[in-house]
């Protein structure tokens, strides 16, 4: 864990000097000049996966439902959580825009086997298609279209979509993009329309009354339920690793000097992958200044894109749920009776009574769009994080190169969805949600342990950390894993 | 030919605005009410969004905003969206109930979340509008010259790729 030969103080040290940084037992980082930051704080960054993947069924559901049941105080959780996520995010960053190599990496660097964890963890709770039943529930309300139908069809769109792409971050994210304008816009629209003032005093005032939990709140019933909507804050599971390969692939900071991953009818014009990083030279004044650029950027983007967009959601979301329990009670019931389907159905349909049939179509539309952002993105992620690691550490996977692997891991994951969803245990939307909380929520522990390690441990002096920042992430540790481990000795289960 | 030139870069703006205030904004009282009560209160929202978002280009052009950059534009909508709201509610909806002050607070409030809806939105189409117009108009093509000098910052840096 030092640099071989320690770089000299100069402004414009030559690019490739032969100088190496040492990290872990891993091959050496070579020394290589950083890209200069994007001027200014301009343009929507790879966050947009991180809200695609983040503003899902636990903003649209989960925290609602324990608004209307607990009161909007509770909501303090949730602030946590989000605030959590978006440290979380910054230090993912950190790692990945310093390296170019992704936070998989960075755990085999420290400890191989925690890196293969983080590999079968992601297998056995991404390959469940549950995510998809929820949009495409909303779906079969809106066309009376069978929501296995529309879910198989979405499955296998996705895979070719990716397979023909050229360069598929540039696609998904211009297709990612678009669908959260719309879905940012329009959720705005429809809370200024059913929404009131008090609404929104209540929801916010709420998020600051830190401490609050009721005695109900602290049942078996509902404990795990709260853990798990804890967890559902923002980016849920693997997402925030996964955020790393989208910063790599969009080429911030050294991420520059690594080849984009290609879809698989472009795999043959895919350029060579090199098998690690790379580090630039922190002790020249010139390179920290450009560094302290990227830390602005990706700054905020964590506040304003991803906080922010997080938080509005979850707000507007909120506000009508509020709105339609005032105006349904069934709404309130159907929440109290975990049955998602009717109470989105109910909450549509206090949309619609409040302003037109159609409205409660636009309220199901978003749960449906959500739905997809949510489904591009994890198959997008979840294959291009399995491909990362399968390349880098199986022997004799670099001979079928980084797009030929995202491709297998795409088709495998698209197969056994739809076998799962023809023959599995899926039967019905909501129901295979729940079992995947636990690992995942396990995960998130897990995944704050191994960026103090890696922050810490792989990073020169220089770049490593603030105190209060690892202050915050060791918080996230003892949150996540500390109420995963309470809720199941305390009550005997796991998350809801 | 001022005027033209800058009327021209307001329309992305115009149609975010528009296509936002129309679909959201003619649902409202679609149900019970008649078709023509529907459309003009679809109008009453679409209309002066429209006009925000347009001017919003228009001063783009003109320097006052700078591209892609969302504080500035979380205060324009700040007081255009409420005004926008509230033209609406007071031509076609059910009125105020809480109070104007009220009202105005909580669009006020929804507005920033409409604000991101929006750059996102128009950053996205603005530069395509502008290669179309960049030959013809002075202003799109000086604008353009902003967002390519950025391009070419990120495909520079993403050309040093090995």
């Amino acid at each position: 864990m030092d640099t071989s030969n320690t770089p000299p103080a100069t402004a414009t040290p030559p690019v490739e000097d032969g100088r190496v940084w040492k990290a872990g037992r891993l091959e050496p980082m070579p020394i290589r000049k950083l890209p200069d930051a994007p001027p200014s704080v301009h343009l929507l960054g790879p966050t947009v996966f991180l809200v695609a993947l983040g503003v899902g069924m636990g903003e649209s559901y989960m925290w609602p439902r324990l608004v209307l049941l607990f009161g909007p105080e509770i909501r303090w959780l949730f602030l946590v959580g989000v605030t959590l996520q978006a440290v979380v995010m910054l230090e993912m960053a950190r790692y990945a825009m310093a390296t170019g190599e992704s936070i998989f990496t960075g755990a085999a660097r420290v400890f191989k086997p925690l890196m293969w964890f983080f590999f079968i963890v992601a297998i056995a709770v991404y390959i469940w298609p549950g995510h998809l039943s929820a949009g495409a529930a909303a779906l079969e309300q809106i066309t009376g279209i069978p929501w296995m139908i529309t879910a198989i069809c979405g499955l296998l769109l996705v895979g070719v979509v990716f397979t023909l792409a050229k360069v598929i971050y540039n696609l998904l994210e211009n297709v990612l993009s678009l669908l959260i304008g719309a879905l940012v816009l329009g959720t705005a629209i429809v809370a200024a329309m059913v929404g009131q003032w008090s609404d929104v005093v209540s929801t916010i005032s709420g998020m600051f009354a830190v401490g609050y939990l009721p005695d109900e709140a602290m049942t078996a019933a509902w404990f795990p339920v709260i853990v798990g909507a804890c967890a559902f804050a923002g980016p849920s599971g693997m997402q925030q690793m996964w955020y790393t390969l989208h910063l790599r692939d969009s080429g911030a900071g050294m991420g520059a000097h690594i080849p984009k991953v290609r879809g698989l009818r472009h795999a043959g014009e895919e350029e060579e992958m090199p098998n690690r990083g790379f580090m630039f030279d922190t002790e020249d004044p010139a390179e920290m200044a450009k560094w302290k650029g990227w830390r602005r950027w990706v700054t905020f983007d964590a506040l304003l894109l991803f906080w922010g967009i997080t938080m509005l959601v979850t707000i507007s979301f909120t506000v009508i749920a509020q709105s339609a329990a005032r105006l349904n009670p069934g709404v309130r019931e159907a929440l109290l009776a975990d049955d998602q389907e009717a109470a989105l159905t109910a909450m549509s349909n206090a949309v619609s009574s409040a302003g037109s049939s159609v409205l409660g179509v636009v309220f199901l539309g978003f749960i449906a769009l959500i739905g997809l952002n949510a489904t591009l993105g994890l198959f997008d992620s979840f294959s291009r994080g399995q491909a990362d690691m399968t390349f880098n550490f199986v022997p004799g996977a670099k001979k079928l190169g980084m797009s030929r692997l995202y491709a297998i891991f795409l088709w495998a994951v698209i197969a056994f969805g739809i076998l799962i969803l023809l023959f599995g245990p899926a039967d019905g939307p909501a129901s295979i949600l729940d079992t995947l909380a636990f690992l995942s929520t396990f995960a998130m522990g897990a995944y704050c342990v191994t960026l103090l390690l890696v922050n810490n441990r792989m990073l020169p002096k220089p770049i490593r950390p603030k105190w209060w920042s690892n202050a915050i992430i060791g918080f996230g540790a003892v949150f996540y894993l500390g109420m995963l481990f309470y809720s199941m000795v305390a009550f005997g289960v796991v998350v809801g | 030919m001022i005027g033209r030139h800058s009327l021209e870069l307001a329309l992305p703006g115009a149609s975010i605005g528009a296509v936002a205030g129309a679909v959201a904004g003619g649902l409202t009282l679609f149900a019970g009410a008649p078709t023509g009560m529907a459309t003009l209160s679809a109008l009453a929202l679409a209309v002066p969004l429209a006009f925000f978002g347009g001017l919003y280009g228009v001063l783009l052009g003109h320097g006052v905003f700078r591209p892609g950059t969302f504080g500035p534009v979380g205060l324009y909508w700040m007081a255009a969206f409420p005004v926008s709201r509230l033209v609406q509610e007071t031509l076609y909806g059910v009125g105020t109930a809480d109070g104007v002050l009220t009202f105005l607070a909580y669009q006020a409030m929804v507005s920033l979340g409409f604000a991101i809806g929006f750059l996102w939105m128009h950053e996205r189409l603005m530069p395509h509008w502008l290669m179309r117009r960049a030959a013809d108009n002075p202003i799109a093509e000086q604008l353009l010259g902003t967002y390519l000098r950025y391009a070419r910052l990120v495909s520079a840096r993403k050309g040093a790729r090995k």
